[in-house]
């Protein structure tokens, strides 16, 4: 498509069919979405509306030619086609991905390649192109999104197989693929936006996807709004960012900024906070974190892919691909860093009471994304976007796992009809005999969150750990930085210090989640347990895969320069500190703003403790949770605890956050709104028609047409207006003004 | 001078008719006191020299138009038993005082230099000349088969439309 | 083709689109007659078809119109006209296809229902075209007129012909307003040519007449009434909800986007030396229809009334490009009304679509289930209400980008953020009627079943969504147009006057 310039002089890296990436989903989206709009066709009528003959007889008037009748079922092909287009055209994406990955290491540094297609939005001074720019970072992100996208989509095959919207659903699910690509591959601000919006819109429309209930409305609405406020955040970065550099080309203003922004000062400051308002809009930090838990009333699969492998992570992007930005405001960075540590404990300390399974995935996925902010907000870029990486591999896995968890007991439960809840810990239990793939592959993903040894989670979360440790000390450059005149390394203490406490909750509250759902007896029901059974292969295979790779993803980043960690270096893909060699040129320009204007940051020295605690409190955490958890003791849904003490029931009902934006906010918005209808309503509008029905009725009917109150009251407000108007024109303002 | 006093009074004589109409209960008799502006307004033009336009304000406004009028309303049988217009003291407070903030405005249009216009002549004086070149009616028509010829010929389309939309909204059998 | 009105044979060149469609109109208009003969029934469908064919005759032309210039006229050959053309053409050809099913449910299929359609279409090209002020006010009347008839053609509804009988007596009093206007204009200046009034105004601001200002003030007082800016919007709500609603569609996108051609020419052109003065006036006609119009529409409960006042509230959004009064403005104008045409024209296409026989569905809760019954009307409509507020991923959001541009580039800066406010206020209301449709069970399983979208309908919707799609991806190629359409207009101007400085 279009035709690609290919800008500087690309060392012998040329992108192979990059437009093909992002268009392949796009083409996906429109073939699943003919299908859908095909497939409705053959929807059974009502029987409530055949019975009745009038609306028939109605019905045939408007249709006068109904030439053939329509089955009620839908054909085969309605199925069997998005079967294979939808995950189809991802992997191939992904395949186009791998070789230009490929095409890149042998390439060097020579980057970022930008291909343009069109010329977007010419107005005056802002040029606009539609234009991708590969370089190192959006060629990690396209890979995670097309990999695991179509591992998701795979799985999402045998999940969906039921359900009457399969085509819709994998429409919108590829739709989504495409502008996340957009999001990460766009060279410009606004670009970046469209992809920004897009998957937020395919967010509402897969949250709402099983709509019916109230719920789900709700939950899609509260998305929708908390994201315009992130959304407000990050279009006054625009204009910001637009009015004193005068471009938005992403590499225009990388180059720009350390030039025309003076470092630290309130403009780059204020320009990083309204990007980081946008990214805790769509990455669910606090304060606009709430909607995410809520969004889980999707299908899981959409949980696993959209709400914690790649749309909440775009925050995290925006910021490392801005990290240009951040390095020159390093009050901005403590804030995002503080933030980042804050939500991890927030979220992680509700997730200890939740019973529902998803839910608890929520709230750890809103805990890990807490790390990942941290991470780039003390400025360890490559460390969050590691993190990412490897949180996109165990939780997603995690997700599906949980999908696959409720596939059974929804089936088991459908079986006898039973109305209890799916995905309710409590009407589970002793799982892992039915399903035995899913429990190792979970398993393997809790290792991993945990931080245990040699499973992905604990290199990215160890480093985080670890550079929040070296930035205490104040070895890092931002720790040079200060916030409400406190020294950044002070702050960076307290953020290791709230990390370190939420990785212990987090083992916990997963080693809890593992122990409720797959250990213990079972507590399905006596009519209902023998009708669970493990999910198919279609569902089986991606969970191994993705087994795999949260097993090993840690090895992509192996520091070598760090006691215990660096063991692992002879095993390590791609040798020692791959990923940290190959991002870095992205995070070069942000490293050299950085020693350019922060004297002399000394060296991280790596101590070993550090690590050791981390393997500690991963393990500890686990522990605990078996020994003070007792799966066998707990009750089924429905006898509620008795939650005796108090932080038992705060942590139940996450921190009342819902109930205090609804005091704080929602009902002084629908108390303005119920004021200005009042005025509006009853005063104007009522008022005035009140008052010409009165008139009206006593005149004639005639009259009542003619010359009811209507149309004299309008030609006066003509009248005066007009004479307003002339007012103003005979300079009369002006007269008065001057008297 | 003598003009100008003759203006004066045929001017009075307009206001003072226009008052009558929007201020009359009975519609018969609202359309007796527009003919008297329409007579008044001829006398204006005539008095400027536009001798034409004058006569055809009599003929079509006083003659057609007024006959058609009446027609209707004697044919709607219309009473004489409206409210009027003004029926709140809001309404009296805010139209008496629109109404003197156009009467300033007027005021301050009569007060100020007009008596240049900006570009072209126009006024009196260059009616004269195209009168005296052209004759009466000559001074329109050349114009509006010339340089507005485009005008008219819309102004035909809009008779058509107007006749069209006529029988479509009067038509008993739709 | 160079044209210099020396002779009428130059007129005929210049007014081809108009004289097309005119000569097709009557054509339709003998048609119809003598196909029907003295029976009263239905027209057949082939008069609708052959409407559309003059329309797209008329767009022949207007394309052919590009190789041509000329100046000095009474008509302009310029982009602009061009462009704006292509707009008006847009709007009568969708309201054409909204039409076909429509008059046919309403029992109201006449032939001269497109007749009257294309006239006013005329009407609306003369006006958005006219060099000359005479010219301008009987091209305002002829697209009234066959506008006014439009509005009452459905007999059979008495507020058809409430709507009608306002709509009239309203408009026929701003009408007034205008001509006196334009006479206050010529006797100050002794000409009604928008090319020698800029030459003859010139820059002065300080010594200009109040004679002049008078008429000045007038014309922006018409103006207004036919754009609907409050508090001028006073007929809208109710000859809108009263119209047939094809006719809505086409007063909401034709009428105003022709208005407001006309107005852009006159104020922006001819009064530029005095730009000064009007831009204060409609910059509080437009602060005053952005707020107003949006507060009211929240309060609606009617679809088709909502529309209505967010079409008021766009015309608030357009008069903004107005103020701004520079190039960027003029090409944001000129962007905005085809984005706006496409919008409304759409949304008002969905209205007709939900209705049951001849009983129209407009009510907010008529909509609820939609989006689950008819899923894909419903997401037409959901594009159009979110292209209307400004949504990001619709033509609409770049439509305000553009505004807001223009409005920035001239140091309208309060003005823009009302705009913001404005638009923000409005996504309560068309999200709401979003939400229904997706949020809120329908009543019964069956009730938007068997829904009467004609085929034309559906085509007329699906090019409009997809249009307001588009446009956002890639809307260079229009915007391209749009500055080139405008480029002549505003050369001399800006280096005259500075158009570009605030007031």
């Amino acid at each position: 498509m279009g035709d690609g310039i290919v800008n500087g002089a690309a060392a012998g890296f040329s992108p192979f069919l990059l437009g093909w990436i992002v268009l392949l989903p796009l083409i996906g989206f429109l073939v699943n979405g003919a299908v859908a709009i095909a497939a409705r066709r053959y929807k059974p009528v009502p029987l409530a509306a055949a019975s009745e003959e009038e609306d028939v007889a109605h019905r045939h008037e408007e249709h006068p030619a109904t030439p053939e009748p329509i089955p009620a079922t839908p054909p085969a092909w309605t199925k069997s086609l998005p079967t294979f287009v939808a995950p189809g055209v991802i992997a191939l994406a992904f395949a186009i991905a791998l070789v230009n990955f490929f095409r890149m290491l042998g390439a060097g540094d020579a980057l970022p390649v930008i291909e343009r297609y069109w010329s977007w939005m010419p107005v005056g001074d802002l040029q606009v192109d539609v234009a991708f720019q590969l370089d190192q970072l959006s060629m990690l992100m396209t890979l995670i999104i097309t990999g695991v996208g179509a591992l998701i989509h795979v799985f999402s095959v045998g999940y969906m197989k039921k359900d009457e919207g399969y085509a819709r659903y994998f429409a919108y699910l590829n739709l989504f693929v495409f502008f996340m690509l957009i999001l990460v591959l766009g060279s410009s601000f606004p670009l970046m936006f469209v992809g920004w919006e897009g998957v937020g819109l395919c967010s509402y429309l897969l949250i709402g996807f099983w709509f019916r209930e109230k719920a789900n409305a709700d939950a899609g609405k509260k998305a929708f709004i908390v994201n315009r406020i992130g959304d407000f955040g990050f279009l006054i970065a625009m204009f910001l960012i637009f009015a004193h550099l005068g471009t938005l080309n992403f590499v225009e203003v990388f180059a720009a900024a350390p030039e025309q922004l003076a470092f630290g000062g309130a403009v780059v400051t204020a320009i990083c906070l309204f990007l980081f308002l946008g990214a805790t809009g769509k990455s669910a930090q606090i304060p606009l974190f709430v909607w995410l838990p809520d969004a889980m009333a999707g299908p899981t699969p959409v949980s696993a892919l959209i709400h914690a492998a790649t749309m909440v992570t775009a925050g995290v992007y925006l910021i490392v691909r801005s990290s240009v930005l951040f390095a020159m405001a390093p009050s901005a960075s403590l804030v995002v860093g503080l933030i980042g540590a804050l939500t991890a404990i927030f979220a992680a300390t509700i997730a200890l009471k939740q019973w529902d399974i998803k839910k608890v995935l929520a709230y750890s996925t809103v805990s890990q994304l807490g790390f990942m902010f941290a991470a780039v907000g003390i400025g360890a870029y490559v460390a969050g976007v590691f993190h990412l990486m490897t949180h996109a591999f165990f939780k997603a896995l995690l997700f599906l796992g949980a999908g696959a968890v409720i596939h059974a007991m929804h089936s088991a439960l459908h079986a006898t009809h039973s109305p209890r809840d799916a995905q309710d810990m409590r009407n589970m239990g002793g799982m892992r005999r039915w399903m035995p793939w899913t429990f190792g592959t979970m398993g393997v993903a809790t290792l991993a969150i945990a931080g245990i040894p040699p499973f992905s989670g604990f290199f990215s979360k160890d480093e985080i750990l670890g550079y929040a440790w070296s930035g205490a000390r104040g070895e890092l450059p931002i720790s040079q930085g200060s916030l409400f005149g406190v020294g950044g390394e002070v702050w960076m203490l307290l953020i290791g210090v709230l990390l370190a406490a939420a990785a212990l909750l987090t083992a916990f509250y997963m080693g809890r989640m593992m122990l409720y759902t797959f250990f213990g007896p079972n507590r399905t029901g006596e009519a209902e347990s023998p009708h669970l059974h493990e999910v198919g292969a279609s569902m089986k295979w991606p969970l191994v895969v993705l087994g795999v790779l949260s097993l090993i993803g840690g090895l992509f980043q192996v520091e070598a320069d760090v006691p215990i960690v660096n063991w692992f270096a002879a095993v390590a893909i791609g040798g020692p500190d791959a990923l940290y060699n190959f991002l870095a040129p992205v995070t070069a320009p942000a490293a050299a703003v950085m020693a350019q204007n922060i004297p002399a940051a000394t060296v991280a020295t790596h101590p070993a403790w550090p690590v050791l605690l981390a393997i500690v409190i991963g393990a500890g955490g686990l522990l605990l949770a078996w020994y003070l958890l007792k799966p066998a003791a707990l009750g089924v849904e429905g006898e509620e605890p008795d939650y005796r003490r108090a932080w038992e029931r705060i942590l139940h009902d996450k921190w009342y956050v819902d109930e205090a934006y609804d005091r704080g906010v929602v009902r002084p918005v629908v108390a303005l709104s119920g004021f200005f209808a009042r005025v509006l309503d009853r005063r104007l509008i009522d008022g005035t028609v009140d008052w010409m029905g009165r008139a009206a009725q006593s005149v004639g009917m005639v009259g009542a047409r003619v010359q009811s109150g209507h149309v004299n009251t309008y030609a006066f407000v003509l009248v005066v207006g007009a004479v307003l108007a002339l007012f103003w024109f005979s300079g009369g303002f002006a007269w008065l003004a001057a008297s | 001078m003598l003009t100008d006093i003759l203006f004066f009074f045929f001017a009075g004589i307009a206001i003072f008719c226009g008052i009558m109409v929007v201020t009359r209960r009975n519609p018969v008799a609202s359309a007796l006191w527009l003919i008297g502006t329409f007579f008044a307004l001829a006398a204006i033009y005539t008095l400027i020299g536009a001798f034409f336009i004058g006569v055809i304000q009599i003929l079509v406004y006083a003659g057609a138009i007024m006959v058609l009028f009446l027609f209707v309303i004697m044919l709607l049988n219309l009473g004489n038993d409206y409210q009027p217009d003004l029926r709140s003291r809001a309404w009296m407070i805010t139209a008496g005082g629109s109404g003197l903030v156009l009467l300033a405005i007027l005021g301050r249009v009569f007060a100020a230099d007009t008596t240049a216009p900006l570009g072209r002549l126009t006024g009196p004086e260059a009616v004269a000349t195209q009168v005296a070149e052209y004759g009466a009616v000559g001074a329109i028509a050349r114009p509006m088969y010339t340089d507005y010829m485009i005008v008219l010929q819309v102004t035909g389309l809009l008779l058509l439309v107007a006749v069209v939309g006529a029988v479509m909204l009067a038509k008993r059998r739709v | 083709m160079e044209l210099d009105f020396q002779t009428s044979v130059d007129y005929f060149w210049a007014l081809l689109p108009e004289i097309v469609l005119s000569l097709w109109a009557m054509g339709v208009l003998l048609a119809d007659v003598f196909q029907k003969g003295s029976r009263s029934e239905a027209s057949r469908p082939a008069i609708a078809w052959l409407a559309l064919a003059g329309i797209a005759a008329a767009a022949v032309a207007n394309v052919w119109l590009m190789t041509v210039t000329g100046t000095g006229g009474m008509i302009a050959v310029d982009g602009f006209r061009i462009f704006a053309n292509f707009i008006l053409l847009l709007a009568a050809a969708l309201a054409i296809l909204v039409s076909m099913g429509y008059l046919d449910r309403h029992a109201m299929n006449r032939g001269e229902f497109y007749v009257l359609l294309m006239f006013a279409v005329v009407g609306m090209m003369i006006l958005a075209s006219a060099q000359d002020l005479i010219l301008l006010f009987v091209g305002l009347e002829l697209m009234s007129v066959a506008i006014y008839v439009l509005v009452g053609f459905n007999r059979r509804d008495p507020r058809s012909g409430e709507a009608a009988l306002k709509y009239f007596l309203l408009g026929a009093f701003a009408s007034a307003f205008l001509l006196y206007g334009i006479a206050l204009v010529f006797g100050a200046t002794g000409t009604t040519d928008l090319a020698l009034l800029a030459e003859t105004i010139g820059t002065g601001v300080q010594d200009a007449p109040l004679l002049l200002m008078m008429g000045v003030g007038l014309l922006a007082v018409g103006f207004a009434f036919k754009v609907a800016a409050m508090p001028f919007h006073v007929w809208t709500p109710d000859a809108y909800d009263g119209a047939p609603t094809p006719i809505t569609a086409l007063m909401a996108t034709g009428v105003k986007a022709a208005a407001f051609a006309a107005l852009l020419r006159v104020f922006a052109v001819s009064f530029g030396g005095l730009h000064e003065t009007w831009v204060v006036a409609f910059w509080w006609l437009a602060a005053l229809t952005m707020i107003g119009a949006n507060l009211v529409a929240l309060t609606q409960g009617s679809v088709k009334r909502m529309l209505a006042y967010s079409s008021i509230a766009h015309a608030g959004y357009v008069l903004v490009a107005v103020v701004a009064a520079n190039a960027v403005g003029a090409a944001a104008f000129l962007f905005y009304l085809l984005v706006y045409t496409l919008m409304t024209a759409g949304a008002f296409g969905i209205v007709i679509a939900n209705a049951r026989g001849d009983r129209e569905r407009v009510s907010l809760e008529d909509y609820a289930g939609l989006g689950w019954q008819q899923p894909v009307m419903a997401a037409a409509f959901a594009i159009f209400l979110l292209s209307l507020a400004g949504f990001p991923l619709t033509g609409g959001f770049i439509g305000k980008l553009y505004i807001l541009r223009a409005a920035l580039a001239a140091d309208q800066v309060p003005l823009a953020v009302i705009l913001v406010m404005a638009s923000l206020i409005s996504y309560f209301y068309y999200l709401r009627v979003v939400i229904v449709m997706y949020m809120r069970p329908a009543p019964a399983a069956d009730t938007h079943a068997g829904l009467t979208a004609s085929r034309p309908l559906q085509v007329a919707v699906g090019v409009a969504a997809i249009g307001v799609i588009l446009l956002f991806f890639a809307p260079a190629m229009v915007l391209d147009a749009a500055q080139g359409s405008v480029a002549g207009l505003f050369i001399a101007q800006e280096a005259l006057f500075g158009l570009s400085r605030g007031p």
